[in-house]
């Protein structure tokens, strides 16, 4: 489902996807973000500001509508 | 000379009888257990085990609980009192079922696995995720909104 929104808002919202286990940098990053769960999802506007967070399984549509609250 | 010893013998199975419901009320059967068993188990010295990955962990835990990654666990309890309760968690309750049924696999007789994992926790938090939260980290953007997807693989 990611990878098919990914391909969907390519140019639109960059999507950095990190293995918080194999990626030791990334780990840090999502502790910074305060994440305490996976998979989660941080949502950044064009000035790199947190705009929204989702935590858990989700579904597409909240994905939708969080990436396009972002335009 | 007999009704002494039958007496004796009756509060000595009574007494028996109250130890055995006793010990039983206050230990939850082993397997998928709540917020108030983990408490007490904790209470009464279990080992708990927070088997998420070393950044969800520092991002906040339950009190008390130590962090073995699911993929080290194998190693880690190799060393460890079979007979020792050990309550494992872990984000939701998949990575903690693995667990479990590694442990019991391995011999362990009291493993206790939190249902819903840390995420229905309501008790007290250790770790940084406050402190980190109140500073976000300062990302680089291309000047286009970023999404960022955390994840592992199990």
């Amino acid at each position: 489902m990611v990878d098919r929104l990914k391909t969907e808002y390519e140019g639109v919202v960059e999507f950095r996807i990190i293995n918080v286990e194999s990626d030791p940098e990334g780990g840090r990053l999502a502790s910074g973000f305060g994440i305490q769960y996976v998979p989660s999802f941080v949502f950044l506007g064009s000035d790199g500001n947190q705009k929204d967070l989702l935590v858990g399984e989700v579904s597409e549509e909240q994905l939708r509508a969080s990436l396009d609250a972002l335009q | 000379m007999k009704r002494p010893h039958l007496i004796g013998l009756a509060i000595g199975v009574v007494v028996l009888v109250v130890a055995v419901i006793a010990l039983s009320a206050g230990a939850p059967a082993p397997g998928l257990i709540g917020n108030g068993d983990l408490t007490r188990l904790g209470s009464e010295g279990a080992r708990i085990v927070d088997v998420r990955t070393a950044a969800e962990f520092a991002g906040a835990h339950i009190e008390g609980a130590e962090n073995i990654p699911l993929r080290d666990l194998p190693q880690a309890a190799e060393g460890w009192d079979r007979a020792e309760p050990i309550v494992l968690y872990c984000a939701v309750g998949d990575r903690s079922s693995s667990a479990a049924e590694l442990l019991q696999s391995m011999g362990f007789e009291r493993v206790y696995d939190l249902s819903g994992g840390i995420a229905q926790w309501e008790g007290a938090l250790a770790g940084g995720a406050q402190t980190a939260a109140a500073e976000p980290p300062q990302v680089a953007t291309s000047g286009t909104p970023v999404m960022y997807e955390f994840y592992t693989d199990w």
